[in-house]
């Protein structure tokens, strides 16, 4: 019953979406106020009703309701109860209800402002709305139905239906086959929804591109009221993909932190072109023109999100990530192919009215770092395009499928990143319009010398003796250097007005330019995160060994002795054996490693938890590979030192910081109008 | 703002277009230059065994069935050693023959299929078992063995959707 419910809320919302798609057309045919706000009203039901299919499907979870096929597919009685609520998106169909809650959510709430003299954009975003919602509705309601039960017919044949065939039983399993043990892990709770939340979002811009190029109405009106939109799915996007490299961090089998995976590849390409699009959105605020470059990144970003959804969602590419072979391949394929030339054609027809009228000078100027810097963020974004499509393009032309891995985009992506470090660092040297050369002289002259202490540190203190992560670690503190000394000038400057009020001058700027102090909060999350990837990529040292117990390996200044191995079952019937492995350094304790490897015999799998002691400057990180009987006492290690790791993850929290200043209201009865100390 | 005059306008269009092309010139060397190093030509272990002249050197990319009982790790070279048997690499193939699942199980329990000796270096992965899917990245050795630099698993049952396999009354 409960079931048929459920398939009812979301058959229902697919219902709304084709009554809303039909209303806002009308309206906007007959030029029919009450038409279109019956298709607002509709698009706001939508997001209730996938609430309640929701809250069934996660009753159905945390009530073991093996019978339902999905539930038994991703739940087993052994689960901890917060694993059976995140199982709502361990598996294809669950996943796309979950996704399609978010995206009505997001659309709701946007749809939800005051609409004034934007009034004209409101039913053309209704109807991209509505075609989006629609389409991924319509798997969850045809061909990938998370209410679907069990049923057995007398002579024995199975099947799937939501509702009871004529003749046939419900099939209630004892237990269900439970959640992959890779995805049995805390990171479960947030990587996902995170990852999730950063892509639907770029649904707003999109249709207000599109609503912009249906209406005409090119001005700046549809990035103004995307821009936040953009920044908060930005944000989301960031915390997404990092949290997913923290769990690959923690849980060996996702390989490291970063694969260069099909997948992964293909969730950061939004991620480029929406960057891309945050920049030159400020740019034409600041100067005007740019509108087609940032109409077509607008378009381009949400694509790319649709693209990445179908990458991961169809089985097109073998990817550690991907959900099985699906029949939603096709459909999907379909669908992304329509949008992209839909997409396509109305920016070409409209190619001509989207006219510049304003030019940057060539020169050493904010306008043209920024530009220079979109150039290598989208050349990111074509290279990684590139990778993902490489076998099917190969495959199509010699008949041979050539793919491409990590070596690949680490050999090109890497300056390419590297070049952007050095865009994002030195851009705060210019002014807008250009930088008066003695100026310009005066700063280089403190900062050129400042900054070579750094990689003189790392050449002296930390060995390090290769040369592309010297030039790294420099831009890095470099960087790092110039939005620091960027922010105490400006404190400096007010304190001399104003002599004594120190800590006034740091929150006054801050209120007064959230926006610029939170885009240099985030430039140097940046940083920061781009210092503990050079440590990782650069500078990580690495040991494969076998030790018998009391035996000891040096790496580097570290001694790690292996001075424990237990094996024991876990209440969940896990067969764990945990390793201890002590750290020292000169004699002295470091502290102590537990490398870990749960066994989990249900579904013969195992699952590696490298043990891990972090501070600021380095990650000691070890890998139980393999041990035998506890007899010999004698276990397999891999060991790694990974320097500065932990700065990619200070990082991002600098660079949620960052956002969350520029994106902070603006103090009440301030006239909001910002000012420069001077 | 500043306000170019229009004969300022070509020059310094010109400018941008040179700055431009030189980056992206330089962008296409780097990815022919790394397409040329490090791209990995994706076969199957029967075509790989059908031609070994043609393939030794190169970068290779290839997918096969772990047979269980063959993976061992040396514990004085930290090497892992495993067989991996044929299956087709076309995802239409698989489909036909019942899925991944009924493709590797069959790959490994038949004794006339093409097999490869394979060596690895990193770390065990976790699903390195019997009747997973491997797909390695590496070269052919002069002793036709293949050395596979990155290793990818997949195991079917987990990610299709199966009926359960216990099922009370």
């Amino acid at each position: 019953m409960i079931t048929a419910f459920g398939y009812f809320t979301i058959a229902l919302a697919f219902l709304l979406t084709v009554y809303g798609l039909i209303a806002a057309c009308w309206g906007v045919m007959q030029k029919s106020q009450p038409w279109i706000e019956s298709a607002r009203l509709a698009l706001l039901m939508i997001f209730p009703l996938i609430t309640v299919g929701l809250i069934v499907m996660l009753g159905l979870l945390i009530g073991d309701r093996f019978d339902v096929a999905y539930v038994s597919s991703v739940i087993s009685q052994d689960m901890p109860p917060y694993l059976k609520l995140t199982a709502l998106w361990g598996g294809q169909s669950g996943s796309l209800l979950f996704w399609n809650w978010l995206l009505a959510g997001f659309c709701a709430l946007f749809i939800f402002r005051k609409w004034q003299d934007d009034f004209v954009f409101l039913p053309w975003v209704l109807i991209v709305m509505f075609v989006t919602l629609g389409f991924f509705l319509s798997l969850n309601v045809f061909l990938e139905i998370p209410f679907e039960r069990l049923w057995h017919f007398p002579d024995g044949t199975r099947l799937l239906s939501v509702f009871q065939p004529f003749g046939a039983q419900s099939l209630v399993p004892s237990d269900g086959q439970g959640l992959n043990p890779l995805l049995r892990h805390p990171g479960m709770i947030w990587h996902p929804p995170a990852l999730y939340l950063g892509f639907v979002g770029f649904i707003i811009p999109f249709s207000l591109a599109i609503a912009s190029l249906v209406t005409g109405r090119h001005d700046r009106q549809w990035l103004a009221i995307a821009r936040p939109w953009t920044l908060v799915t930005w944000v989301f996007l960031t915390l997404g993909l990092v949290l997913g490299m923290r769990w690959a961090y923690d849980v060996l089998g996702w390989g490291g932190y970063w694969g260069w995976d099909p997948v992964e590849v293909a969730a950061l390409m939004p991620w480029l072109s929406a960057t891309a699009l945050l920049h030159t959105a400020f740019l034409q605020k600041r100067r005007g023109g740019f509108k087609r470059w940032n109409t077509a990144l607008g378009l381009l970003t949400f694509v790319l999100v649709l693209f990445g959804t179908f990458i991961t969602r169809s089985g097109v590419l073998s990817s550690v990530h991907s959900f099985a072979a699906s029949d939603i391949g096709l459909p999907m394929f379909y669908y992304l192919s329509l949008v992209t030339l839909g997409s396509l054609g109305l920016i070409i027809h409209r190619w001509p009215s989207l006219h510049v009228e304003y030019e940057p000078e060539f020169k050493f100027s904010r306008e043209v770092l920024v530009l220079f810097s979109n150039l290598v963020l989208l050349s990111i974004l074509m290279v990684c395009f590139l990778g993902v499509i490489y076998p099917i393009i190969s495959e199509l032309l010699t008949d041979t499928q050539v793919t491409v891995g990590p070596a690949w985009y680490k050999r090109i992506n890497g300056p390419l990143f590297t070049l952007n470090l050095f865009l994002l660092g030195v851009c705060p040297l210019a002014g807008w319009g250009g930088t008066k050369i003695f100026k310009l002289r005066k700063q280089l002259v403190v900062l050129g010398p400042l900054s070579l202490l750094l990689p003189l540190a790392a050449w002296l203190y930390g060995d390090v003796r290769n040369a592309y992560a010297l030039v790294a670690v420099w831009l890095a503190g470099a960087s790092g250097l110039v939005i620091l000394g960027e922010c105490t000038h400006t404190v400096f400057v007010l304190n001399r007005q104003q002599p004594g009020k120190a800590l006034k001058a740091l929150v006054v700027p801050f209120q007064a330019k959230r926006r610029y102090y939170g885009g240099l909060l985030v430039h140097l999350g940046i940083v920061l995160m781009s210092v503990g990837i050079i440590g990782i990529e650069g500078l990580q040292e690495e040991t494969q060994v076998t030790l018998a117990l009391g035996e000891s390996v040096t790496l580097s200044q570290y001694r790690f002795e292996f001075t424990g191995l237990e094996n024991y079952q876990s209440q969940d019937s896990r067969n764990i054996t945990e390793t201890v492995i002590t750290v020292f350094r000169n004699d002295s304790p470091v502290g102590v490693l537990y490398p870990q490897r749960d066994f989990y015999p249900g579904l013969g799998m195992a699952i590696t938890h490298p043990g891990l002691i972090s501070n600021l400057s380095r990650d000691l990180y070890a890998i139980l590979i393999d041990w035998r009987p506890v007899s010999q006492d004698e276990a397999t290690f891999r060991i790694y030192i990974n320097p500065l790791t932990n700065w990619l993850w200070i990082g991002t929290g600098v660079l949620t910081l960052g956002v969350i200043t520029a994106l902070w209201p603006k103090p009440a009865g301030k006239g909001g109008k910002a000012h420069r100390p001077k | 703002m500043t306000t170019l005059r229009s004969s300022g306008v070509k020059a310094n269009r010109l400018k941008f277009i040179i700055a431009g092309s030189l980056f992206l010139a330089a962008l296409v060397l780097m990815v022919v230059s790394a397409t040329r190093k490090t791209a990995e030509f994706f076969i199957t272990v029967d075509e790989l065994q059908k031609s070994h002249e043609a393939y030794r050197g190169q970068n290779l990319r290839i997918s096969g069935a772990v047979i269980g009982e063959s993976i061992q790790l040396d514990t004085e070279s930290g090497l892992l050693h495993f067989t991996i048997a044929h299956i087709p690499g076309d995802n239409d193939e698989i489909r036909n023959r019942g899925g991944l699942s009924a493709v590797l199980s069959k790959a490994v329990k038949d004794p006339d299929n093409t097999r490869l000796a394979v060596t690895y270096g990193g770390p065990k992965p976790d699903m390195l078992r019997d009747e997973a899917q491997a797909i390695l990245t590496g070269t052919l050795t002069e002793a036709g063995e293949f050395h596979a630099e990155e290793l990818l698993l997949k195991c079917p049952t987990k990610y299709e959707e199966a009926l359960p396999a216990q099922v009370g009354n």
